[in-house]
Parts: structure tokens; sequence; C-alpha cells
């Protein structure tokens, strides 16, 4: 779940809209020049932003005893960056702050910077990392998801711990107080996150492989490959 | 027939088990509220920061749904939105592939 309105001081809400709009900055740069360049990539944009607004409405259980939602962040991430993200999770936190009381104006930038930076950046690290291995294409999809949703809340946990110190531990020890809030609820949800959009990928490469070949997303022989078997 | 359907097995089984997981633990915490991590995490925030939790007010003036009611219906609203794009498009997709095969 995101920080609520109201809990950082104020100077971190500004520390964390100054790092953010940047980032938003560039990714509305990119996004241009993707849809400029292929208008086809509209529909993919679509399809992994979509999975963004449903996955976060979805409070789930976890083993922990509360709730939390998953981010939907990789796929997105995978097809086109995580700047890209950004831009989708700013749209989709502002309405939660908006109309759900759901994170907040104040920290939407530490939102942002947990949800549509840092999360879709260590899962697209991961994705860059495995792209041209002869790990599996899926599993890649699988990983990158459920370490976007992971490193969101780790994210979140040190938002909060570098605003609220411990005073025995400082920073370090109120990290691991949150951690064991945000993180430890997520492991689940991160799993069967990344579990469910592997698979929404296999269907993308299913119906529309020539997208993914010219966001060269995978190496084009892999995914011919595994259209053509599917 | 393995190979073809693999992840969709693969999918319904870690949903089955995220499931049963839930029925299992939610047994044994009878006393769980499952509220939101957000809740949790701000009361801690209150906590360490030594007040109590009503002093932490919006910065920013926020509307808030009026009751869980709303809130449910604004949530199930925004999976919707996605709900139908991704729909759309998949269908967008399926036409084009049958009409160039």
């Amino acid at each position: 779940m995101h920080i609520m309105e109201g809990f950082l001081p104020p100077e971190w809400a500004v520390f964390w809209w100054v790092l953010a709009l940047p980032c938003l900055g560039f990714g509305i740069f990119q996004l241009r020049k993707i849809l400029a360049a292929d208008r086809e990539a509209l529909p993919l944009l679509g399809v992994t932003g979509g999975f963004i607004f449903i996955l976060s409405s979805l409070k789930l259980p976890s083993v922990t005893g509360s709730c939390s939602h998953p981010t939907g962040t990789g796929l997105s991430s995978v097809c086109f960056g995580p700047w890209v993200t950004s831009v989708i999770c700013a749209i989709v936190l502002l309405f939660q702050s908006l109309f759900l009381a759901h994170g907040g104006l104040s920290v939407l930038g530490a939102n942002i910077i947990s949800m549509g930076v840092v999360g879709p950046l260590a899962g697209w690290t991961i994705y860059r990392a495995l792209r041209d291995t002869r790990v599996n294409m899926f599993f890649t999809v699988f990983l990158a998801c459920a370490i976007a949703d992971l490193c969101t809340y780790v994210v979140t946990s040190l938002e909060l711990a570098l605003a609220y110190p411990a005073e025995v531990g400082g920073v370090a020890s109120s990290f691991v107080l949150f951690l064991g809030i945000f993180a430890i609820t997520q492991v689940p949800l991160a799993i069967v996150e990344g579990v469910v959009l592997a698979l929404v990928f296999k269907y993308i490469v299913q119906l529309k492989p020539e997208i993914l070949v010219r966001l060269k997303v995978f190496p084009e022989a892999r995914i011919r490959a595994a259209a053509g078997d599917a | 027939m393995w190979k073809k359907y693999r992840l969709e097995v693969i999918a319904v089984v870690a949903i089955l088990c995220f499931c049963g997981i839930f029925l299992y633990t939610s047994s044994l915490m009878g006393d769980a509220e499952y509220a939101g991590s957000d809740t949790l995490g701000a009361s801690r925030v209150a906590e360490l920061a030594g007040v109590s939790e009503e002093d932490f007010q919006p910065l920013v003036p926020q509307w808030e749904p009026p009751s869980a009611e709303i809130e449910s219906g604004l949530f199930a609203l925004q999976a919707a939105v996605g709900g139908i794009i991704v729909g759309w498009v998949f269908g967008y997709w399926r036409g084009q592939k049958n009409r160039s095969t």
C-alpha cells in the first residue's frame, strides 16, 4: 500500500516530488517518441497500463494478517522501460489520491518514486540482465514483475524509515520495522502477480508478436519461436 | 498438451495455493483484522514519532469517500476501466490476426 496523506513531513514530501518530476518528464518524452515512431505501440501500452489499473485496485489478504495490493508495473517496464511506466503509475496514483483517499497529493511524489520509478527500474534491470541469456522468456517476465512489485514496497519502507528513524538504531532499525509490515506482506502477492503477468505476456506473444519484435522486447528468433509453438 | 498450457496450469496452481494459504493462515489467526498494510504502517509511524495518529493531518486538503461502500465502488471502477482497455485491445489484436490469416 502507498504512504498515506500527511504521513510524510513536508521536507520529505518535497524531496520525493523533486526526484519524481524529472522521471515523469523523461517518461513523457520517451512515450511521445515511442508513439510517434509506431502507432501500433498504443494498444500494447493500453494492455500493460490496463493491468496496472486492474492489479493496483485489488487489495489482497496476505500471510501477515493484513492486506496489500500488487502493482502490475513489471509488464509495462519490460515492454516500454521504467520511465514510461512512471507516467502510467502517476495517473493511477493521482486517481487514487483524488478519489479514494489512498495516498495523497503531498505524498504523491514519494509514491511515484516507489511504485513508478524504483520498482519498475529494478524489474527492468533484472529483465535486461536476462534478456539475451538462455533463461526462459516467460520466467524472465515473471522475475521482473515479482521483483518490481517487491522493490516498490522495500522503497516505501525506506521512505518511511528515512522520515522516521527509530530512537534506538536509527534509520536501519525502523527500516527493518517497516519492511516487516510492507515487504513481508507483499511476498506472496509478488509471486502471484509475476505468474499472472507472465501468462498475460504469453497471450501478447501469441496475438501480436510483431509489436514485441519491433520494440525489441526479446530477440526476434525467440519471440517467433514462442509464438510458433503456442 | 502440457507444453501448450504449461503457463496456464502454473498460474492456476499459484492462485489456488495463494487462496489455500490464506484460508489456512486466517483459520490460525482468528484475531487478524486484515487491515491495509498502509494503516498498520501509519500506526507504526505514529509510535515512532511519539504522537497520536489523529495528529497526522493531510498537508493538502483531501476528499475522502464518505463510506467504505463508495470507496469499494470507486476501486471497482478503476479495475473496470483497466479491464475494458485490456479486453478491447486483445479483441482488436485477435481481429487483426484473423483478418490477416
